[in-house]
Order: structure tokens, then sequence, then C-alpha cells
């Protein structure tokens, strides 16, 4: 048994496929942090050893969206793990089709109007909500706006605090790193309704409730966890022995950030970034408790269209709710799948 | 090393600890004033420190939290949510990664396509949970146009429920996908040379689950559910657009609590505030200390 | 600026308000209002060089918590508050008057259009039993109405009073339900049931009776419970908002539904909310009809502009448009006709006799009105409701 211990699986590439982007929070927030939650595989990966986080992948990213010929272990038919035919592709298709099923009648509400049981499809189609969701006065595009500022400030600011703390985080070995994550690790567990209550009249005292400033602020809460436990395991991962090569031959220090430290980490701290977003843009306690009803999100929106009984107008506006994350999500994998071979790859 | 070297690392060591802890000020100073003021002022609040007219520390808001007739089933109801939520999306997810691990045809698009409702926020797929699972909705119909039910009321009850089906239905159907990933990226990394190797040795697909499979899961799996429980534990909106009117989550009872016109139940609403606090993080630190301690027993 | 400005000097008003935004906090659950605020209101204000900034909150309580608030934290001085105009009325109302939270200038009297709006009409002048005092502004007026869906129910099979209402129930189980109190119209259906039991509606308007509220809430609350296993999910669970029991009167699951709008229910049927069949009815033994309002809290940043918005909706021709359903809203007018010229007054006949069978005729909607009652009946009703129905509780 102890032979499984001591191959340390490296997460290569963690950064490399199609991240798994969180939408409220787990995603982001899973083995990240090895602390607590012991990711670690086993003895052998021990700290400070490049900040191998033994084996438990940061931002929980798929290797086989991004098949780089050759990088995907288990790409050749083992006995261990049967190679499964049409059936298991079958089964797992109708795997996926379970999970996207919801979005249909989503769509289809969207669509219609009238759209009652026990209609299957609409017999009225109609884009009658979309032209209300979507009219130049509509209340959706100021909560497009306002949700894009704060998730804007939020990821800007948990960015730059993220970025030191992750790189001593993800490379160094110091006492107190264990408390310093679970430290980092509870505001990401603790219910968001909780900390927005907490917070609440302390804000109001200060002027920040209500306030674009004040919902950024709370989001921060949930938020820079992530980006910083993300941003650790960005650190661990990268070859940053190359620094040290850039700057023995004669590198000042700027040229080495700019030339060699920034293509190492810059796509995986995006994935960072992309998680602390997609946090504060799902937000809904925080923002109902502190934005006090003054600053309406597209959370916000959403939920009080829910409760507005014009479904097809509640469908819609979901759906450009959801847009927005998907997009990003995707023009990250994109991003990140282009620069695979250079992250990482070494290893 | 001479006196004067081991000077110098000493030096060296003391900077590189000053160096270390002044790049993570700002992160822990950010958290830690917003986490740590928010957890403090509920607290104070809740014990009755603060507020306008009020005599002095008293554990009176806890007591009538505890004597609330809604706060135990709530407590109740909310367990049960994130216990149910947790074990089926960790099933479910484990499952899933090995199905997907075993995929050869299409098995790239699967596998993005599997992911697609990680970014989704919680508000969307409640939305969209309700569309479906409602007595009016998707599936009913479905069945409606089957023949196997006629009216709405046909339809089994999956929201409002006492059981909060359509809640934990919402939360496994967002989790799984979660799950489902970082289980696939430990076996990836973990590769399947020991499989094969008891396969060869002649272990059973069983066996080579249990003693091979599961042992390299179980940390980051263990962790993960942990994750998925405090999230089930704590989200708010999600049972507040399907669940039933009585008895409230603990969440959704803080929330009502707080936004009473009578300012006399803030103090219980801060009370409550913290004691969902506590029950998270006590799990928490609980559910790391089993898993470590399940790690360290598997890697012996 | 003590007490706001001055509308009797109205151009000052104008001229204070031009380039402001006014905060308008209101119901935000339905999107055809919300539409029609926005078109019909919005740019009239973009003329007057007011911006309109309407913030929709799921409940009016929200934002009157908002105000409540501020004023605790100590943000009373005027300018210092994010509202500046709440669309409210009863218990709301009664709230922010008993926190001294409103506006209390009299400030309501002297908008140019005032002129139009009778005060002398106590349904205008009171609010939830409280003298409204000038302190709020009327918009527009409404009153309870059931809804049923004309392909499943007959006319001659309806109920017409609460009576009439429990045997239907009993013989229809799982067909009913209600929103939940305080939803706003879970909390009036109550407040219905209560007075047709009590059987003297107006006693409750200025005064709470609290033995006669123990007799008449005991044999409600029982009958309720009662009842309970006969509604839609065995009483277990109740819709939280009207928008709720919409969505399941419209898919079939229960049979009747609500609604406010004393212009019928057109609006709701094009947006295809409704079905095309249904249509609204009253109770014979009363529904309750009143004004609603818009109020300005004393800490209002933009109090002018507040003030504009409040003036322009009584303009008797945007008024005119409000009431007819296909614009989108179908509310009752706050004006008074006899105040109104030839012109003014046939705008909104046309549209009243235009309004077919899709609205309840304005006659009989007058002929079985009764009075908003005073606060103290409909937060008790809410809160026993709470207790008693919600938790199950007995006493």
């Amino acid at each position: 048994m102890s032979m499984l211990w001591t191959r340390t699986p490296t997460p290569r590439s963690t950064i490399g496929s199609p991240p798994v982007a969180p939408s409220s929070p787990e995603a982001g927030r899973q083995p990240a942090p090895p602390a607590t939650p012991t990711g670690r595989l086993g003895p052998a990966a021990a700290d400070g050893e490049g900040g191998d986080r033994g084996g438990t992948d940061h931002s929980g990213t798929d290797h086989s969206g991004t098949d780089r010929g050759g990088t995907d272990h288990s790409g050749t038919d083992h006995s261990g793990t049967d190679r499964g035919g049409a059936g298991t592709t079958v089964a797992a298709a109708a795997l996926v089709g379970l999970l996207l099923l919801p979005f249909l009648p989503l769509v289809l509400a969207s669509l219609s109007q009238g759209y009652f049981h026990p209609q299957l499809l609409p017999e009225t189609w109609s884009l009658r909500a979309w032209r209300l969701v979507l009219a130049p006065g509509a209340g959706t595009w100021v909560a497009l706006r306002d949700s894009l500022v704060v998730a804007a400030g939020v990821t800007l600011v948990s960015l730059v605090v993220a970025v030191p703390a992750g790189r001593v985080l993800g490379t160094r070995s110091f006492r107190g790193r264990r408390a310093v994550e679970v430290v980092l690790l509870l505001p990401v567990l603790v219910p968001g309704i909780a900390v927005a209550i907490g917070l609440h009249v302390t804000f109001l005292r200060l002027g920040l409730a209500g306030t674009l400033p004040g919902v950024v602020l709370v989001h921060l809460v949930p938020a820079t966890p992530y980006v910083v436990l993300l941003s650790a395991g960005v650190f661990a991962n990268a070859d940053l022995g190359l620094e040290d090569q850039a700057r023995t031959l004669g590198a000042n220090r700027r040229q080495v950030a700019w030339s060699v430290t920034r293509p190492l980490v810059a796509p995986g701290l995006a994935v960072a970034a992309l998680f602390g977003f997609l946090v504060s843009w799902g937000q809904y306690a925080t923002t109902l408790v502190v934005g006090g009803g003054r600053v309406v999100t597209l959370p916000i929106l959403l939920f009080a269209s829910a409760a507005g009984g014009d479904t097809a107008v509640t469908a819609a506006t979901a759906l450009v709710h959801a847009l927005p994350a998907v997009a990003l999500l995707v023009a990250t994998a994109r991003i990140l799948g282009r620069d695979v071979p250079t992250l990482g790859g070494a290893r | 090393m001479s006196a004067l070297l081991s000077d110098q690392v000493r030096r060296w060591s003391r900077d590189d600890t000053v160096r270390t802890w002044a790049r993570l000020a700002p992160a822990l100073v950010l958290v830690g004033v917003l986490f740590g003021g928010a957890v403090w002022s509920a607290s104070s609040r809740s014990l009755g420190v603060g507020a306008i007219g009020s005599p002095g520390p008293s554990l009176d808001a806890y007591r009538r939290l505890l004597g609330d007739p809604e706060f135990w089933p709530s407590v109740a109801l909310t367990t049960h949510v994130a216990v149910t939520s947790t074990l089926l999306s960790v099933a479910l997810g484990v499952g899933a990664a090995l199905l997907l691990r075993r995929v050869h045809f299409g098995r790239r698009s699967l596998t993005t396509l599997f992911q697609f409702n990680l970014p989704i926020p919680h508000v969307i797929g409640a939305v969209a949970i309700l569309l479906l699972l409602g007595q009016s909705g998707f599936i009913s119909r479905l069945t409606a146009g089957l023949g196997w039910t006629a009216a709405p009321a046909d339809f089994p009850a999956l929201l409002y429920d006492p059981y909060a089906v359509g809640v934990i239905v919402q939360y496994v159907w967002k989790e799984v996908p979660f799950v489902g990933i970082v289980a696939l990226a430990i076996l990836r990394a973990a590769g399947d040379d020991l499989e094969t190797a008891a396969a060869t040795l002649g272990a059973s697909a069983w066996q080579r689950f249990r003693f091979v499979t599961l042992p390299v899961l179980l940390p980051g799996v263990l962790s993960t559910a942990i994750i998925v429980f405090a999230f089930s534990f704590g989200t708010f909106e999600v049972p507040l657009l399907l669940g039933a009117s009585y008895p409230a989550v603990l969440p959704v009872l803080a929330h009502q609590r707080y936004t009473d016109v009578d300012l006399a139940n803030r103090p219980e609403a801060m009370a409550l505030a913290v004691v969902v606090t506590l029950i998270v993080i006590v799990v928490v630190l609980v559910g790391a200390a089993l898993a470590r301690r399940a790690v360290r027993r598997a890697g012996a | 600026m003590a007490g706001g400005p001055d509308p009797r000097d109205w151009p000052a008003v104008l001229a204070a308000a031009d380039g402001t935004t006014v905060d308008l906090h209101m119901w935000g659950g339905s999107t055809e209002i919300n539409a029609f605020v926005d078109e019909v209101y919005g740019p009239a204000l973009a003329e007057l060089g007011v911006e309109l900034n309407r913030v929709p909150v799921a409940d009016t309580a929200d934002a009157v918590n908002v105000v409540l608030g501020e004023l605790e934290a100590g943000r009373t001085d005027p300018g210092s508050g994010v509202i500046d105009l709440i669309w409210l009325n009863g218990e709301n109302f009664a709230t922010m008057r008993q926190a001294d939270a409103l506006l209390a200038s009299g400030w309501a009297e002297h908008l140019p259009n005032a002129a139009f709006v009778d005060w002398d009409d106590p349904a205008v002048a009171f609010d939830a039993g409280r003298p409204v005092a000038f302190t709020t502004s009327p918009w527009g007026s409404a009153q309870f109405q059931f809804v049923a869906d004309t392909a499943r129910t007959a006319p001659q099979e309806l109920p017409r009073s609460y009576a009439e209402l429990a045997e239907w129930i009993r013989a229809n189980p799982g067909r009913f339900t209600y929103p939940a109190p305080p939803a706003f119209h879970g909390t009036r259906f109550l407040t219905q049931w209560f007075h047709e039991l009590d059987g003297d509606p107006d006693a409750w308007v200025e005064a709470f009776d609290e033995d006669r509220y123990t007799e008449v809430a005991e044999e409600l609350f029982a009958l309720l419970e009662e009842l309970a296993p006969a509604l839609w999910r065995g009483g277990a669970t109740y819709p939280n908002e009207i928008a709720d029991l919409d969505r399941l009167f419209a898919n079939g699951e229960v049979d009747l539904t609500f609604t406010q709008l004393p212009a019928g229910i057109g609006a709701n049927i094009d947006a295809g909310v409704l079905p095309a069949t249904a249509r609204p009815f009253v109770f014979d033994t009363g529904t309750i009809g009143d004004h609603h309002y818009l109020a300005i809290p004393v800490n209002a940043t933009d109090p002018a502009a507040a003030m504009v918005f409040a003036d322009l909706v009584l303009d008797p021709v945007r008024q005119a448009i409000k009431l007819d359903p296909a614009n989108g809203w179908g509310d009752g007018i706050a004006v008074s006709p006899d105040r109104l010229d030839t012109e003014q007054r046939e705008a909104i006949d046309a549209v009243t006799a235009g309004l077919g069978d899709q609205a309840v005729p304005p006659a009989e909607l007058e002929a079985v009105r009764t009075s908003n009652p005073g606060a103290e009946l409909t937060v008790r009703l809410e809160a026993d409701w709470d207790r008693r129905i919600r938790q199950g509780r007995t006493g």
C-alpha cells in the first residue's frame, strides 16, 4: 500500500484545462486549501517541496478537456480503467443530459407566453419576455452594470491582496501557515447571511449600507479567500526556479517579474480572478442585506422577478444572468487552453 | 558553520519571516477586518451589547432563541438538507467521475459539458428547478403527455414539501459536477498504474475500487464533502425560493428575524447568525480532523 | 431646509428638482407595473430634468426598514437617506408614521395636482385607520377581488361570501390556497374573512376592541385550522406571494386567485400571466378597497424630485392612462371625477366603458367596498396567523 504514497501525484498543469469555475462558492473552495481539509495524499508530499500540494488539484481542473497529446496519463488503455465503448458514452451522455435538463424549461419559458400546464412545448411562442427584459429602460441593464461593477471591484481588490499572499503561501513553508489557511478558509464556509447580518448595522453607521462600495466589501468576504488560496496553488505549481535562472543571467527584478514570472502565473491567476468574479456574480444574501434593496444586482433582480408572477420574464432574466458567467468561463478556458504547454509542462 | 555565518542565516530567516508576513498582511487584514468584524459585531449584538438602550451583556437573545418553537425544527431541517445533499452529491459525484473516466468516445466534450452548471449562480439553478420539478413543471407536463398524470396535483409534490426535496435536488444538481471534477482531477493525477497492477494481481472491480481507488479519492473528496456540507447548510436563496413555509431553514430564519419590523427581534437574529456560524465552523473542524485521521490511517 | 421644499412655490420646487434623481422604492413584483412606471412617467420626468431611479423591492417593508435603520443609525438629517420616495399604504404607512419617519410638512396638500384629489373623502384622508394628514400623497386606488377561470368553474358555482367559500373549499379539496400573511394579498384575504365573521368592518377603522378581537379571531382561526387539510398541499405550506398563487392558478393547481386591480385583469391576461378565460368577481359580503400612496422619508436626499413625481402621477390624463389595462396596469384612480373638467372625466369614462367582462363593473365594486381597517387589526391577524396556522401552534 505504501507504494501508493511514494508516487506523489503532482497536479501538473492544473490550471491547464477548462477550469472548474465555481459560481457561488464551491468549485474554487475545494481541495486547494490543503491544510485543514487534508488535501495531502501522504507523507511524501512534504512541506516545502516546491509547495507540492500533495495531489489535490487546486482548481479541480479536468485534463481531459484539453488532451494535449500525451499529457493525459490515463489516455492509454489500461485494464485498471477499462476503457468503455458506446455503452459508457451513452451513460455519460445521459448523465450530462440530466445535468443540463433544467435549462430546457428555462429557455422554453423565456420564449413563450401563457406557457401553462400541460403545454410541453409552448403553444404561443413569443419574444415578449426578451423584449421586456432587454428594453433600453429595463432594470436589467442597471442590474447588469451594477453586477459587473461590483464583481470587477471584488476581483480587483482580491487579486491585489492575493498575489503577494498567494506567492508566500504557495512557495514558502513557515510556522503558522496552516493556521493562515484555516483563517482564510472560514469566511468561505460561513453562511453569507450571517456575515451580512453581522456587518450590516456597522455599515449603516459608516454610511456604507445601500452603496456599491459596501456591497463590494461584503462580497470580498467570501471571494478573497478563494482568490488567495487559488493563487497559492498557482505559485506552488509554477516553475519559479526559472526566476533564479533569469536573475543569474543578469535580469533585474522588474525584468524577471515581467518576462518570467508573469507568463508563468498569469493564466493561473486569471483563473483565480475568474473565481473571485463568479463568487461575487452569484451573491444574493449578502447583497440583499447590505445593499438594502438599493443596490440591485442581477441576482436581486432575478429573485424579485421570480416573486413577481411573470414566469417568462423571470426565465429570460435568469438566462441573462447566466450568460456572462458561462461566457467568462469559456473565454478563460480558451485562453488557458492555449497556454497549457507553457504552464508547468516541465513537470 | 561559523558563528558569523549562522548569524547571517538567522538574519536571513528573520527577514524572510518579516517579508512573508508582510506579503500576507493585506489579505489577512482585509479578511480579518471584514470577516472578523462581522463575527464580532454579530456576537456582541447577540449578547445585547451595542443596541440603543440595552442594559448590558446578557444571554437573553440566546435563551429566547433556544425557546423559539421554530428554532429546533429549523435545525433539524437544515441538518437534514445539508447531510442528505452532501451524501448524495459525493456518491453521485464520485460515480460520475468513475464513469467519465472510462468514457472513450466523446470524452472531451462530455467532460466539458459536465462542468457546465458550475458557473451558474444558485438563484438561477433554483428558478430552473422550480420550472422543472413543480407540480405544473416541465417533468409534470412530460408525464402528463405520456398519460401517467393528468392534473398537476397528480404529480408528486417535490417543492415546498416537508422534506425539502426540491432544495436537495438543486444542491445535488450543482454539487455533483463539483465533486465529480475534483474526483476526476485526483484520479487523473494519481494515474491508474496501481489499479492496473491490482487487476493484474487478480483483484475484482469492487476490490480495486475499495482498496485502490477509494483511498486515493478519500482525502480530496472528504474535504470537498465538508465544503458541500457547509454550503448546503448555509445557503439562503435556494430554500427561500423552493422551500416550505414552515419550518424555515436556519439562514432563512435568521433573515426573517433580522428584517422583522419589530426591532426587538434583532438580537435574536444576531444570535441565529452566531449559532449558524458556530455550527458550520464546528462541523468543518471536526470533519477536517476526521479527514486527517482517515488519511493517516489509509496511508499507513 | 426644515420640512423640505414648499410646494406652494412650485417653480422653486421644479428648479430644485432639475438635475436630480428621484430614488423611488416600490414593490417590483409586477413586470408590467414596472414597465408602466418606467415608460409612462420616466420620459415625462426627464422633460422636467428629473431622472427616475425605480428601485424594485420584494416587500415594501424592506424599504421601510431601510429608512428606520438609517434613522436608528442617526442619519436623520435631510439628505442623509438613500430613499426619496416609497410606494406604500396600510401597515407600512402606520409604521413610518409611528416612527416619525415621514416628511410631515403637509406637502401633499399643496401639490398643484392635489386640487384634483378629494381630501375630504375619508377613503383618501385615512389610511389604515390613521389620518394621513398630508404626509403621503395618493397615487391610485385598489379593491380586492377574486379571480376564477370560467373554463374550469361556472359563474354559478363560485362562492359569493366567505361562508360559501368555506363550503366550496370542503367540496373541492386541494383546489384553494392563499398567500401566507404578511404578504399583502394574504393579509387582506384574512382581514376580509375576519370582517365577515365580525359583521361590522367600519368599527375597526379607528378603534381596536381587544375582547371582540379575541372572540372573532378564535372563531376565524378555528375555522382555518379545520379547513386546512382541505387546502392545497393539505395546508402544510402556503405560497409566498400573490405571484406564486397566480402561477398555481394559471397552471391549474388551484381554482381561485386574487387581484387588486379595479380595472380588471386585462393586463395580466395580455401578459400571459393569467389564462384568457380568467374573470374577476367579488363577494357580496364586501371586499376591502383603499388608496395607495407615495411617501417621502424625512431624511430623503431629493425631496423636490420626489414631490415632482408625486405631482406628476396625479395628472388626470396620466391617471386615465393608468386606469386602462391596455397600457399594462389597470390601477384605480386617485383623483375625484367631480373635480375634473369634462374632457378629463370623459377620458376616464371611456376607459371604464371599454373594460368588458375582464373587470368587475365599477358600480358593483363600489357597492361592496369596505374600508381598510386600522393597522392594529391587520398586525394582530398576521401575528396570530403565523403562530396558529403557519407554525401550527394552538394558543
